[in-house]
């Protein structure tokens, strides 16, 4: 409250950083040392100097700029909204997902001038997306993070979505191959006939908060499409559609009624919450679900750590599989994305926008996104007679939590301008090194390597297809400003889905029919039309300005 | 009362004396004025400088921009408020489970106050006492947690159902939607059952020993005990919480309906605080989540006051 009055009386106008001061400044010390301050949205981050790590140090040496990150500690929105209240921000906001509170406020400045005169290396990353980083007016306000160098890279694991099955229940079957989902259902069907003791779970489905999205998601991908969000995008028309209320979600949600009448089901998904969800995945009970990786990494962990230990456990381990409704092609993978709603950005109130974005400039250059992915050479990665790089099983194992904070891996991810995960280093080797094979083969241990093997591939991404090219993806990257008719549509739709999904999947099969009538009638009383010209005409725009290059 | 009336001094004369008692008054007693004086400030800091954040309600609010610089868009977010189908049923919601929250809170409280009061074992009512009020100093969060937990389906309630025969198969007791202000009443209940006769039991000790013994004397059991002495004795305490928390019938909590709601409660469980964050804050529009809160402030006040002037009527204790 006190804040709106501080924003209602104050009558601040920020004034745009005056291109002089960028003009006067060419002739500084390159090495007088300065420390900015960054703040990062996202909670649960030690807050840290960057020249306290070993990478940190090593850039600090290169450009003399030292960064203080301060991490988020509590609500995003409101401590974001107190920094537009008083119209005082650090140097740097990493702001996650209150970016359009601060567009709106035009808290950050324009980088073009600064990025046209000191940033060559800015401008050959993210050369492929330039255009679309331009705000209306021109101007790009921030560095977003998720660009593709050189070649595209898949990864070796399943970080995106995929239908996962308990490996024993695989290994029980002889390890077939399943592509549709009836027959991974059918699979599960018959493993619980054959252990009637063991009180197992079929399929959970995960439905908490925001992550509701994992279980709306599943028509699309069992559709054969990837993750754009609320929309299926054709790829020769570029027409948007919402997938909400077509005849593939009553197919999916059809399905998921049998499996719940069959008693396959677990009816406390529903109303269980991400904690509850996560603990019924590692109690060995649930042999099926549909989750992306990303979210289920604590399970997955929690699994590999007790297989390592003891390799009988192997078996609780979950394997995604690439499952559709048709059997055939499906596209699970991510292709070259761009997220445009996510980034890092210099606020009016930088000290010297100037040194910051030469900081950036030197960090984009390709030896120091081997510094800070791979490491300094002899230390965390060698490489052989080929030039192809590889880390030991000594490196591994001693590259844990602690040892990354120390080091500077967690200080410099995901959250910089950086190579995209999927990228190639020009001579060939993978800019991450978890996508690097050698290293990738390293982190197998022998039941991984014997259920790849059963299925003929060397990775678990082997088995998906690759993903097909889609300027636009994913769609729900593309910017919508706060409280517009696209934010509210999706918050209404949310809602009715909350409330009728449940009634779908519980009900009594002769039901069915009725509930997807009451369920599709509300659903139609939303400006679908609206929605869907929107997301279509912005993708047109996208595909039209990659075109256009 | 007419005569006696008659015999007083012509109010003229009465005016002017009361304000030099007044000022005689304000003049005696200048060290209490001063010591009040930061409080005073305090309060209109804090409680009446921010009313002028009210203004929002009338804007389509940008955030930083000055005041002059906003669009003025009217009555706008109070049509929206009030024309979207949601909000008759969020609005129904807060009042029933204000009221859940209101009666159970009161009569559980003071029964149980009313029977702590008996005991006369004073480890047992310690005992009592204490783990009682624990609940109430545990978080919402961690109290939803628990709560989940218990009504699992693989939960104790589940469990004792089960094996008493009286359910088949289990239940689902957050999905069932109207049962959300049940389990939502006994929560509350609960969690600040013991904190909310820590009043009732202090105002149970300003009364007078000696009119029990008197009763006693008269042959007065327990309940008539209860009835009679008790329970006339804490009334004052009643009667001016019930007016304060009837000014509060708008807020309903918002804790236990978030963490506790899910998809399948949803028409029972939502708020009108959770509406607002729903689609106020979480949208930054600020200016919509002002217009609920003003609605909420003049429905508050319009109560208090009705709910004081009723007390008044009833020759009852009252907050002014």
């Amino acid at each position: 409250m006190l804040a709106s009055v501080a924003a209602a009386c104050s009558d601040n106008k920020q004034e745009p950083v005056p291109s002089s001061q960028a003009e006067n400044s060419p002739s500084e010390q390159p090495l007088d040392k300065v420390t900015f301050r960054i703040f990062n949205g996202v909670a649960g981050e030690k807050d840290v100097n960057t020249n306290e790590t070993r990478i940190g140090k090593i850039l600090e040496e290169q450009t003399g700029v030292n960064f203080k990150i301060e991490h988020l500690v509590g609500d995003l929105n409101a401590k974001v909204g107190t920094m537009v209240a008083a119209n005082e921000y650090p140097d740097v906001i990493i702001p996650d997902a209150a970016i359009n509170q601060l567009l709106n406020a035009g808290a950050f400045i324009d980088l073009n001038p600064l990025i046209e005169k000191y940033g060559p290396n800015i401008k050959r990353v993210f050369q492929p997306y330039y255009n679309r980083m331009k705000a209306k007016d021109g101007g790009i306000y921030f560095l977003p993070f998720s660009t593709v160098v050189n070649k595209y890279i898949p990864d070796p694991n399943i970080n995106q979505g995929g239908f996962w099955v308990q490996r024993r229940v695989l290994e029980w079957a002889g390890y077939p191959k399943i592509r549709k989902v009836d027959e991974y259902f059918k699979l599960i069907e018959d493993f619980i006939k054959a252990h009637p003791n063991e009180k197992l779970t079929g399929f959970v489905a995960l439905t908490h908060d925001w992550r509701f999205f994992a279980t709306t998601n599943v028509p699309n991908h069992l559709a054969g499409y990837p993750n754009d969000g609320e929309v299926m995008v054709d790829m020769q028309t570029h027409e948007a559609k919402i997938y909400a209320g077509t005849e593939y979600e009553k197919r999916w949600f059809k399905m998921l009624n049998e499996i719940n009448n069959k008693g396959l089901f677990d009816k406390s998904s529903f109303v269980d919450n991400y904690d509850q969800y996560i603990a019924k995945l590692t109690s060995h009970k649930v042999l099926g679900f549909f989750d992306y990786g990303w979210q289920i990494g604590s399970a997955q962990n929690v699994l590999s750590d007790a297989a390592k230990a003891d390799p009988s456990q192997d078996g609780y381990r979950y394997f995604a599989l690439p499952v559709t409704f048709h059997g055939g092609k499906d596209q699970y993978l991510d292709p070259p994305g761009f997220v445009n709603n996510r980034g890092f950005g210099i606020t009016v109130s930088a000290k010297d926008p100037v040194r910051i974005i030469k900081f950036i400039d030197n960090l984009l250059k390709e030896e120091n996104q081997i510094l800070v992915k791979w490491g300094v050479e002899g230390e965390t990665y060698l490489k052989d007679e080929k030039g192809r790089m590889y880390r030991t099983q000594e490196m591994i194992d001693k590259m844990d939590k602690k040892f990354n904070e120390d080091y500077g891996f967690s200080v410099f991810d995901w959250d910089w301008p950086h190579f995209g995960t999927n990228s190639t280093l020009s001579n060939g080797n993978a800019a991450s090194p978890g996508l690097q094979p050698e290293v990738f083969q390293l982190s197998l241990t022998e039941p991984d390597k014997k259920i790849l093997s059963a299925y003929g591939v060397k990775t678990y991404s082997e088995l998906f297809t690759p993903p097909d090219e889609r300027p636009w993806f994913p769609a729900w990257g593309i910017q919508k400003e706060q409280g517009s008719p696209q934010q509210i549509f999706e918050a209404k739709k949310t809602e009715i889905q909350r409330k009728y999904i449940p009634e779908l999947v519980l009900s009594t099969p002769d039901k069915f029919e009725n509930v997807w009538t009451r369920y599709t009638t509300e659903l139609n009383k939303l400006d679908i039309a609206g929605y869907e010209k929107w997301y279509t005409e912005r993708i047109k725009e996208i595909v039209a300005k990659v075109k256009g290059q | 009362m007419e005569r006696n009336v008659a015999y007083t001094e012509p109010s003229a004369t009465v005016q002017p004396s009361r304000w030099k008692r007044f000022f005689r008054l304000l003049v005696q007693q200048r060290a209490l004025v001063v010591m009040s004086v930061p409080f005073v400030i305090w309060l209109f800091i804090f409680k009446y400088l921010p009313l002028w954040g009210w203004t929002i309600a009338f804007q389509d609010f940008k955030p930083a921009r000055g005041f002059f610089d906003q669009q003025w868009v009217g009555f706008k977010h109070f049509q929206f408020l009030f024309g979207d189908e949601r909000f008759l049923r969020v609005l129904r919601n807060t009042l029933v489970m204000s009221a859940i929250n209101l009666v159970l809170g009161f009569t559980t409280a003071i029964t149980l106050a009313l029977m702590l009061n008996e005991v006369r074992q004073i480890v047992f009512k310690r005992v009592v006492q204490t783990i009682s009020y624990l609940p109430h100093f545990i978080s919402w969060v961690v109290a939803a947690g628990i709560i989940q937990s218990v009504l699992s389906t693989d939960g104790i309630v589940n469990d004792l159902l089960m094996w008493l025969g009286v359910i088949d198969d289990e239940v689902l007791f957050l999905g069932v939607g109207h049962w959300f202000w049940g389990i939502f009443g006994a929560s509350v209940v609960w969690k600040d059952l013991g904190w909310n006769t820590i009043v009732y039991l202090a105002a149970m000790t300003m009364i007078d020993p000696a009119q029990y013994e008197a009763a006693e004397m008269d042959g007065a059991g327990r309940f008539k005990r209860m009835w009679h002495i008790t329970l006339p004795g804490i009334r004052p305490v009643i009667v001016v919480l019930l007016i304060m928390n009837i000014g509060y019938l708008l807020d309903s909590g918002f804790e236990p309906q978030y963490l506790l709601g899910n998809g399948m409660n949803i028409d029972y469980s939502e708020n009108l605080d959770i509406f607002v964050l729903k689609y106020g804050i979480n949208m930054g529009n600020f200016s919509l989540s002002v217009a609920a809160s003003m609605f909420k402030t003049v429905v508050s006040f319009i109560l208090l006051f009705a709910a004081n002037h009723i007390a008044k009527r009833l020759g009852q204790a009252r907050l002014y």
